[in-house]
């Protein structure tokens, strides 16, 4: 006789009904009691149907049957969420914004820059990056986590769900549409002349500084950020002629903007950032007074104060259309189909 | 129309217990016109053809009790403490509309069904 079938079959049972209970919140104990004498009624009608005690694999079959204990005590409590179907889409919607389509960016685009110009060691700039977006995604998918529970518990009572008029739905989208080949040869026209003043400038100052160009000189920091300015306008102008040729790559053109966008955005925040470490009495980053005149000086600088807010403005709305694409960019990478006004139509009836 | 993606048993299995769901309710009340406690009422579901374990039974009790359509009480029988069911006044009248509900949903499929 084998050490299991000499031990009490029913401890079995006790064993499998304290790993329920484990499972069960206190409020629900009386459903285990009740499971408790349906499985003793199961081993009472098994035993009568063979005239004899069952052993202990007779009621390990009959538990098996009932299921393991941790699934029978899941579907015995009560379904609870913490954010329940109707408002999961609207907080699904909510985190992927707020951390594919806000935050990535943010952390990828200007937070990773700036710790690299301010560290100057790519690796430290990546981790402190990834330790900042770490923290950063936790907390903000905490804290919308924490809205939409919330929610949960009290729309029930404000009745939200109601209240609302179809009236204030958004529109229709519109179509993805090809883009217009007109505005594209503008644009490569003013391109290719922006090329034009950009290959002249080093050679007709005053194309830039106009009649101060006699007192004033470049200073050396448009040595180092002329090459990348120069390849972002070639770059523009290839982009631009790439649409022209290829007009139906329809997600070319938004992807392309974006990519050109973020690029900007980096070499102004380098351009910012070296002018600010240009700092001192003899601050001239980008303009330097040619003759040592007291006017030209100060000429020299509001210049170089109105340079270095011009960018300033340029790296915020540079910062803005780089979100807004994003948003478009990642729009049309999840559109599958365009909307066509009228396909309702097809549901209603 | 269909995409014609889905095929095997498991869509069959996942309709088969929506279309249970509703139908467990009115046999559950209509098996508690007379009081029962929870193994010889699924001992009597099952003897009728409709079998539904433990944990689907008790949750669905303790709902339906909870919406005022059952009246239990736990007594001793056989030494043994059980927990007894049976329709409240409430729960006579919704198995009522329930019922008629359901003669009204199966002359509609039928009709439908003869139509195709």
């Amino acid at each position: 006789m084998t050490n299991t079938s000499r031990r009490n079959p029913m401890e079995l049972m006790d064993r499998y009904l304290q790993a329920v209970r484990f499972w069960l919140p206190k409020s629900q104990h009386d459903l285990a009691l009740e499971l408790a004498e349906d499985l003793h009624s199961q081993v009472e009608a098994k035993a009568a149907e063979l005239g004899r005690p069952l052993d202990e694999g007779e009621v390990s079959a009959i538990l098996k049957e009932c299921g393991r204990p941790v699934v029978v005590a899941g579907r015995l409590r009560p379904q609870d969420y913490l954010i329940g179907p109707m408002i999961f889409p609207a907080y699904r919607f909510i985190l992927k914004m707020t951390l594919l389509w806000m935050m990535l960016p943010i952390f990828v685009f200007v937070v990773g820059p700036v710790h690299f110009a301010t560290t100057g060691s790519l690796g430290a700039a990546i981790g402190s990056t990834i330790g900042a977006m770490w923290t950063g995604g936790f907390l903000a998918a905490g804290i919308i986590t924490m809205v939409f529970v919330v929610i949960e518990r009290t729309q029930s009572k404000l009745r939200v769900a109601d209240k609302w008029d179809p009236r204030s739905l958004p529109p229709l989208e519109k179509p993805e549409r090809k883009a217009s080949g007109g505005k594209t040869a503008c644009e490569l026209i003013f391109n290719l002349m922006a090329l034009a003043w950009l290959l002249l400038v080093p050679y007709k100052p005053f194309l830039i500084l106009g009649p101060a160009a006699s007192f004033l000189n470049a200073g050396p920091m448009w040595h180092t950020f002329y090459a990348p300015v120069l390849l972002l306008t070639v770059a523009s102008i290839l982009r631009l002629i790439v649409i022209l040729v290829r007009p139906d790559w329809v997600r070319f053109p938004v992807w392309s903007k974006l990519l050109q966008t973020v690029l900007s955005l980096v070499v102004v925040n380098y351009m910012i950032n070296a002018a600010g470490q240009t700092a001192g009495a003899a601050w001239h980053p980008f303009v330097l007074a040619a003759q040592g005149g007291e006017q030209a000086v100060k000429i020299a600088a509001v210049v170089n104060v109105s340079i270095l807010v011009s960018l300033v403005c340029t790296w915020i709305g540079l910062f803005i259309a780089a979100v807004v694409q994003t948003w478009q960019a990642v729009r049309s990478f999840t559109r599958k189909e365009s909307f066509t006004p009228g396909s309702a139509s097809l549901h209603v009836f | 129309m269909a995409n014609g993606k889905q095929s095997g048993p498991e869509p069959f299995e996942n309709l088969k217990l929506e279309l249970r769901r509703g139908c467990l309710v009115v046999a559950v009340l209509g098996q508690l016109r007379k009081e029962q406690y929870g193994y010889t009422l699924r001992k009597a579901l099952a003897d009728d053809g409709l079998e539904i374990d433990e944990s689907t039974l008790y949750p669905l009790l303790r709902r339906l009790e909870s919406q005022g359509l059952l009246i239990s009480q736990w007594r001793e029988q056989d030494k043994r403490n059980k927990r007894f069911y049976r329709l409240s006044q409430v729960g006579e009248g919704i198995l009522t509309q329930l019922l008629e509900e359901w003669q009204r949903i199966n002359a509609s499929l039928e009709k439908i069904l003869q139509e195709a």
